[in-house]
C-alpha cells in the first residue's frame, strides 16, 4: 500500500482496540451468503437423499433417486434428451455467439468509425428482461403473421416461412439464436476489455517484426486473449447449462413441441415444480437433478479453467 | 491484466454457485416449513391479517380466503358482498396468488399452519390429496351439500368417502362455431362424426379454414381429445368399464379417438403445429376460421375479442346417434381443518351452495355454475349448463389420469404432439399413454 502523499490523518486504518471491529463488517454479505446460497445447496442434497410424497419429506433413501433418474423411463430418457440439447445450446452459442461478438469486439478495437455507437447498439438488448426478449421473439417467429415469415413472404420466399417454433427441427436453434442475439453484447464487452488489456508496445513490437494483418491476430492478438476466451468460454458453458429462462418464455415448461427444447433447468423445473400439468411433485427427483446439475456445471467449469489456464501467455 | 484474470474467476466461482442455488433455492422453499423462502412469504402474511381482523374487532370476524383466480378479483368482491350484506359481523378477505404458483403456497401455509380458513381446491387427485394429508374438514354435514350430484362432488371426494369441497363451477368443453359462416355455406351443426367431416370439407372448398387449431400447447390437445373421444367411444359406459379395468387405452375405440385426431389434419389452418391459443382465438373470434375446440372458460374471451360475433357451440355427436358434453369440475371451495373461525367459513361455503350465489357466479363470470338448476342472462351458458345436466361425460385425462410423474394426462400431450409432428403413429400413442397409466392406475395393474 502506497501512503507516500496521502496525509496521514486521513487514513481510514481503524486505530487500537476497535481494530478487529473491521472484520465484523462483511457480516451481513456472509449470513445473507450462507442463508441462500450455502444453505440451499446443502439442503438441495439432503432433499436429494430421502423419498418424497408430494411436499411431505418421507424416509431416508440414499441414491435411489439418482439411481430413478438415470436408469427409470421415461426420466433416462428425458435426462439424455435435454443433456444433449444443453451440449447443442453450449456449442451454437460458442460458435455463433461469441464467434461474432469477437470480431465485433475487433473491429470496435481497431476503431472503426462509430464504434462508440455501435458498441451501445450490440449490447442494447441485453438490457432488456429475458422473459421480454423471449416474447418479443415469439411475436416475430410466429408462423401465421410474425414478422420473419410476413418478410421472407414478400420477398418472395414464402417457401422459407414456417413454424420455427412449432417444429422440433427449428425450435431449439430458434432459441439458441435468440439467446445468441441476446447475448451477443455482454461477450462483445468481455473480449474488448481483453483486447483492450494488451500493452500496446507488444502490438508495436511484433508489427516492427512484420505482423500484420490475419497473421497479426492469429499468432498475436488471439493467444494474448486467451484470459477473456477461456473466461467466455466458461461463462457460455454455465449459461447453456443452466437455459431456462428463455426456452420458458418461448416454448412453456414442457419443452414442446415433442420435448425438442427440453433443457436440463427446463426438465428440472417440470419434475420439482409441476404443479402447471397438475402431476405429482418430486422433489427428490428434482433435487437429484440439481444435484447433477451443479457438478456437472461446477466440475467442468473448474476442469476447464485449470486447462485453459495453463495455455495463456502470461505478459 | 493478472487482476483481471482474478476477479473473473471469482465471478465465475461465483457464477457456478449460483447455479444450483438458482435451483435449490425454489425446491428448498416449498419443501421447507420455516418462511425462508419467498414462496413462504405469502402465507405468513395472511394469516396474521386474519389473526389481527379477529382480536381487533371484537364482534367483527375476518375469514381469509385464498384463490388462484386473480383475474376473478373484482367479481369475487361482488359474491362477498353479498354474503356480507347477509351476515354482518363476518368479514371475508379474498386472497387470490397466480395459478402456477397457488399450489407450492398453499401447501406451504398449510404445512406451517398458516392457511386460510376458506380455500379454494384443485380438482380431483391433487385436491384429493390434501384431504388425504388431514388438512380439511369433512363437509358431508354442510346444509345444501346434498343437491349437488354425485359425479359433481366426486372432484373434492376423498379415498374416505366423505366430501370436502363444495363444487364451485363446470367447465365444459365442445366445438364452438361461427353461425353467421355455417349459414352463409348452408351448413348445419353435424349430427355425426361424417358429417362434421363434410361439413369441414365444403369450408375448405370454399377457402374457410373448418377448423381454428394449434398444436404448440400440448394441454389444448388433450382438452380437444377430450371433446372428440367420447364420440368414438359413446361416452359413460365406456368411461365406467375404463375405471374398473374392464378395459384398457389400447381398446379400439379408444384407438380410435386418437385417429379421428389425425383425420382433422387437413381441416387446420396452415402452419397448425406453430400456433397457440391466442392465435386461435384470434383466427376464430376474426371469422378467418368456422370451428373451435375450446372450454367454457373461454366463452368470454371470443365474445370480448369480437362482441358482434354469431357464436355457438355443438356437443360431440356419438356413433349411437346422441351427443354428449365433456364437462369436469373447475375447484371447489373447501375449510381449513385447522380453520382459526371455523363457523363462520362454513357458513361462507353454506352461502355457496344457494340459487342466489349460484346465479350471481354464472352471470358474474359466464361460467356454469356447479348449483343445479341455475339460470343466467347467457343463452350459450344456459345450454352448456343444461347439457351438462342431460348428457355429460367426464373429460378422462383430468378425471381419471392426471396423475403419475410426468402424468398420464401430460403422457398423452407430448404423444399428440408428436403425432402431428409424423414422429409417431396412432398406435403408438396409444402404446405410450397405457404404460404410463399402467405405471400407477390400480385398476390396469391387474
Amino acid at each position: 500500500m502506497a501512503n507516500i502523499g496521502v496525509p496521514k490523518r486521513q487514513t481510514i486504518t481503524p486505530k487500537g482496540r476497535f481494530r478487529w471491529i473491521v472484520h465484523l463488517f462483511p457480516l451481513p454479505a456472509l449470513v445473507i451468503y450462507a442463508m441462500f446460497v450455502v444453505y440451499p445447496i446443502f439442503s438441495a442434497f439432503t432433499y436429494s437423499l430421502y423419498e418424497w410424497n408430494g411436499i411431505k419429506q418421507g424416509v431416508f433413501v440414499g441414491l435411489k433417486n439418482f439411481l430413478t433418474l438415470f436408469s427409470v423411463e421415461p426420466f433416462n430418457t428425458m435426462f439424455w434428451n435435454a443433456f444433449g440439447h444443453n451440449v447443442i445450446y453450449f456449442l451454437v452459442e460458442m460458435i455463433v455467439q461469441n464467434g461474432i461478438a469477437f470480431a465485433l469486439a475487433f473491429f470496435i478495437y481497431r476503431k472503426l468509425r462509430g464504434s462508440g455507437f455501435l458498441k451501445v447498439a450490440y449490447f442494447m438488448p441485453r438490457l432488456l428482461s429475458v422473459i421480454v426478449v423471449g416474447f418479443l421473439w415469439k411475436l416475430i417467429l410466429n408462423p401465421n403473421y410474425g414478422a420473419l415469415n410476413t418478410l421472407l413472404t414478400n420477398l418472395g420466399l414464402g417457401s422459407w416461412a414456417k413454424p420455427w417454433l412449432g417444429d422440433p427441427d427449428t425450435a431449439l436453434l430458434a432459441i439458441i439464436l435468440v439467446n445468441c442475439w441476446f447475448g451477443i453484447g455482454f461477450a462483445m464487452l468481455i473480449f474488448l476489455a481483453g483486447l483492450q488489456s494488451i500493452p500496446e508496445e507488444l502490438i508495436e513490437a511484433a508489427r516492427l517484426d512484420g505482423a500484420k494483418g490475419i497473421s497479426m491476430l492469429v499468432k498475436i492478438i488471439l493467444p494474448l486473449c486467451m484470459p477473456a476466451i477461456t473466461i467466455m468460454t466458461i461463462f457460455t458453458f454455465i449459461q447453456a447449462f443452466e437455459a431456462f429462462e428463455l426456452v420458458y418464455a418461448m416454448q412453456g415448461s414442457m419443452g414442446e413441441p415433442f420435448r425438442s427444447t427440453d433443457t436440463l433447468a427446463v426438465y428440472f423445473y417440470r419434475l420439482a415444480f409441476s404443479s402447471a400439468g397438475g402431476g405429482d411433485v418430486a422433489i427428490g427427483l428434482g433435487s437429484a437433478l440439481a444435484v447433477v446439475l451443479f457438478a456437472i456445471v461446477a466440475s467442468v467449469s473448474a476442469l476447464s479453467l485449470y486447462l485453459m489456464r495453463k495455455r495463456e501467455v502470461q505478459h | 491484466m493478472k487482476q483481471f484474470r482474478s476477479r473473473m474467476a471469482a465471478s465465475i466461482f461465483l457464477a457456478a454457485v449460483m447455479t444450483l442455488v438458482g435451483c435449490s433455492g425454489g425446491g428448498g422453499g416449498s419443501g421447507t416449513t420455516d418462511p425462508g423462502g419467498s414462496t413462504a412469504a405469502p402465507g405468513g402474511q395472511t394469516s396474521e391479517g386474519s389473526s389481527g381482523g379477529s382480536q381487533g374487532g371484537g364482534e367483527q370476524v375476518t375469514v381469509s380466503m385464498h384463490s388462484w383466480r386473480v383475474e376473478d378479483t373484482e367479481g369475487y368482491s361482488k359474491l362477498i358482498q353479498a354474503f356480507e350484506a347477509e351476515n354482518p359481523g363476518i368479514k371475508i378477505d379474498f386472497k387470490p396468488f397466480k395459478a402456477t404458483e397457488y399450489n407450492t403456497i398453499l401447501n406451504t401455509a398449510l404445512q406451517s399452519d398458516s392457511g386460510p380458513d376458506i380455500l379454494q381446491l384443485r380438482p380431483y387427485a391433487p385436491g384429493i390429496s390434501l384431504a388425504a394429508a388431514g388438512y380439511l374438514e369433512p363437509l358431508d354435514n354442510l346444509s345444501g351439500i346434498d343437491q349437488f350430484p354425485k359425479d359433481v362432488l366426486a372432484a373434492a371426494t376423498g379415498k374416505d368417502g366423505k366430501v370436502y369441497g363444495v363444487p364451485l363451477s363446470l367447465n365444459s368443453t365442445q366445438f364452438y362455431y361461427n353461425k353467421k359462416i355455417f349459414e352463409d355455406n348452408g351448413l348445419k351443426e353435424p349430427k355425426s362424426w361424417d358429417e362434421l367431416i363434410a361439413i369441414s370439407k365444403t369450408l375448405k372448398e370454399k377457402g374457410i379454414t373448418p377448423i381454428s387449431f394449434g398444436a404448440k400447447e400440448g394441454w389444448l390437445l388433450s382438452l380437444s381429445h377430450g371433446v372428440i373421444a367420447p364420440g368414438t367411444y359413446n361416452g359413460n359406459p365406456f368411461v365406467e368399464k375404463l375405471v374398473k379395468g374392464e378395459v384398457d387405452l389400447t381398446s379400439p375405440e379408444f384407438l380410435k379417438s386418437i385417429e379421428r385426431m389425425k383425420e382433422l389434419v387437413p381441416y387446420f389452418p396452415e402452419n397448425y403445429v406453430g400456433l397457440e391459443l391466442n392465435d386461435m382465438r384470434t383466427l376464430f373470434a376474426t371469422g378467418k376460421a368456422a370451428m373451435f375446440i375450446n372450454g367454457s372458460f373461454e366463452l368470454e374471451g371470443i365474445q370480448k375479442l369480437n362482441p358482434d360475433l354469431q357464436l355457438d357451440f355443438f356437443p360431440m355427436p356419438t356413433e349411437d346417434g346422441k351427443a354428449v358434453l365433456t364437462t369436469w369440475v373447475d375447484g371447489s371451495y373447501a375449510v381449513n381443518a385447522k380453520a382459526k373461525h371455523k363457523a363462520e367459513a362454513l357458513k361462507f361455503l353454506e352461502f355457496m351452495t344457494t340459487q342466489k350465489f349460484g346465479e350471481l357466479f354464472a352471470n358474474e363470470f359466464k361460467r356454469i355454475s356447479a348449483v343445479p338448476g341455475v339460470k343466467t342472462t347467457d343463452p350459450l351458458v344456459n345450454k352448456m349448463a343444461e347439457l351438462s345436466q342431460s348428457s355429460s361425460t367426464p373429460y378422462i385425462m383430468v378425471v381419471h389420469f392426471a396423475e403419475g410423474n410426468p402424468t398420464t394426462k401430460q403422457t398423452l400431450e407430448n404423444a399428440l404432439q408428436g403425432m402431428y409432428l409424423d414422429k409417431m403413429t396412432p398406435e403408438q400413442v396409444v402404446q405410450e399413454v397405457q404404460k404410463s397409466a399402467a405405471s400407477w392406475f390400480e385398476p390396469f395393474k391387474k
